[in-house]
């Protein structure tokens, strides 16, 4: 949701018309920096959101690629961890923030090109080439 | 009202024992998704959007069972994904039938007519068909032409085999109030018990976030909708609920009334917010801070939100829960609203083409005024 709203009294919130919604950033093949513990945690926080799994280095030299569903913050990294699943493991996982050394958004944004304007412009292509049973269909699960 | 007897007083005897026992929090329904892989490919859709080893993930039915124990809710609702693609799916629906809960089993239904041998007609078993409006609205919206076809197909032949069968449809920004009244016709006379319904919602996990409506403009597309009843329309929902959403009463959200568990977990705090996941739903309950969500909370993440899934609860506890809320229940069920400025909203709303696909306004993403 975009920080907008949240100047708005609740009388307002009660007379909006149309509800702005959250700004998706673009972060497939994103490599934050993290310099500090501060964006770190910010980018674990993206990595939490993210459609897409991410690949993370971690500081005893393991690659781990990961799809991020859950993280607990703490005070301290040490206290902080994230929950996991890995393409070739069933059972859920996690991992302490004091260990993640390097972190690359690799793998792809599932979200991405879902829009609604997406499909409409897809759908009217489409439709004046004749096409018939025109339809979306679900990503492939390779 | 549509829902049976024996459901409303399994549902009444619930909530009351509840406020007896003085319990604060509790659920009516568990959101049970057992996937995430689904047979369509809505754009805007937030729930299916996942990398494919997590599309290929499912919960077993042990854990589909240990939840609906652990929750102890007297309804579960299965969405997803769709439900049919679990290979378990008749195995999941037979033991929660089994353990007497009331089952809503949410499907996109194009594989309905072919499994339905493998189920077995039950009072506990309702299959709730998703169907946003007439032919070319719901194939627009779920993103494939001759779905609604296939979709009906599957409702008439659960109805003919004696199912109880809903539909369930969420509208969007663009919904024109006509066409859907002209559903409501339609659906009604394939012979389903009721119909669901729900605003859409811009929950940060949607891919598409500019084509959802604010609280005024659901509160009027909703008042044109349900004012001036036909004497035929049922709705398996609270009829406080539906008098919620056409602005005649106030509700702050009640997200742990439907609690969502999925491959992840408990989810946090809500069926479309995703801030996290518990391991228990006892977890759930104590570690979730409520007070952050819900329209009053402030959270802007909540702004818009009038789903069922936060705002039925409250409506159904209040139905059950006072004599005030009752009475207002039973005079809501037999209401049809007779409501002059609402049958003057349908007349000025665009006339309704059969053909005409849904037409979605640019967001102005702006604070405007409600012009009712």
């Amino acid at each position: 949701m975009s920080a907008e709203v949240k100047k708005y009294t609740m009388a307002q919130v009660e007379a909006l018309e149309l509800a702005p919604g959250t700004e998706h950033e673009n972060l497939e093949g994103w490599v934050p920096e993290l310099a500090n513990e501060e964006e770190l945690r910010q980018a674990l926080e993206k990595a939490f959101d993210y459609r897409g799994d991410v690949t993370l280095t971690l500081k005893s030299g393991e690659r781990i690629e990961a799809f991020i569903f859950n993280r607990r913050t703490g005070a301290t990294l040490a206290d902080s961890y994230v929950q996991y699943f890995t393409p070739n493991a069933p059972e859920k996982r996690k991992i302490s923030y004091a260990e993640i050394a390097r972190m690359e958004f690799s793998g792809k944004d599932r979200a991405a090109g879902k829009h609604w304007e997406d499909w409409v412009k897809n759908y009217n292509e489409k439709k004046a080439a004749g096409e018939k049973n025109i339809a979306l269909v679900p990503d492939r699960l390779e | 009202m549509a829902i049976p007897i024996s459901q409303m007083w399994t549902v009444s005897t619930y909530v009351l024992k509840k406020k007896l026992t003085g319990q604060k929090r509790f659920s009516l329904t568990l959101m049970l998704e057992p996937l995430f892989r689904c047979s369509l490919a809505c754009a805007g859709c937030g729930k299916v959007q996942y990398p494919p080893h997590i599309l290929k993930k499912q919960l077993t039915p042990e854990e589909c069972f240990a939840a609906a124990e652990e929750c102890g809710a007297p309804m579960v609702a299965i969405p997803g994904g769709e439900p049919l693609l679990h290979p378990q799916i008749v195995e999941i629906v037979n033991g929660l039938v089994a353990r007497k809960k009331y089952v809503y089993m949410c499907t996109n239904a194009l594989e309905l007519k072919r499994r339905l041998p493998e189920f077995t007609p039950s009072k506990y078993l309702t299959f709730s068909v998703h169907l946003d409006g007439q032919r070319e609205h719901h194939d627009f919206s779920v993103c494939r032409e001759g779905g609604y076809d296939i979709a009906v197909e599957g409702i008439k032949e659960a109805v003919k085999r004696g199912f109880r069968v809903t539909t369930n449809a969420t509208f969007f920004d663009g919904t024109d109030p006509n066409s859907v009244r002209a559903f409501f016709d339609e659906v009604m006379g394939m012979g389903v018990e009721g119909i669901i319904l729900s605003p859409g919602y811009s929950y940060d996990k949607a891919p598409d976030q500019n084509h959802f409506m604010g609280r005024a403009r659901v509160r009027r597309l909703f008042r044109a909708i349900l004012s001036n009843r036909k004497p035929t329309w049922k709705f398996n929902m609270s009829p406080l609920f539906l008098e919620f959403l056409m602005g005649n009463r106030t509700y702050e959200c009640v997200p742990w009334g439907m609690p969502t568990y999925n491959i992840f977990g408990w989810q946090k705090p809500c069926y479309l917010l995703q801030d996290g996941y518990v391991e228990s739903y006892k977890e759930l309950l104590e570690t979730t801070d409520w007070d952050q969500y819900g329209v009053a909370s402030g959270n802007p993440k909540c702004a818009n939100c009038m789903v069922s899934c936060g705002y039925e609860t409250p409506a159904i506890i209040d139905g059950f829960g006072s004599w005030k809320g009752f009475v207002a229940m039973v005079r809501g069920t037999f209401s049809k609203y007779p409501d002059a400025g609402a049958q003057k909203l349908l007349d000025e709303a665009a006339p309704h083409e059969p053909a005409a696909l849904v037409q979605i306004e640019e967001p102005a993403n702006s604070l405007e005024e409600t012009h009712v």
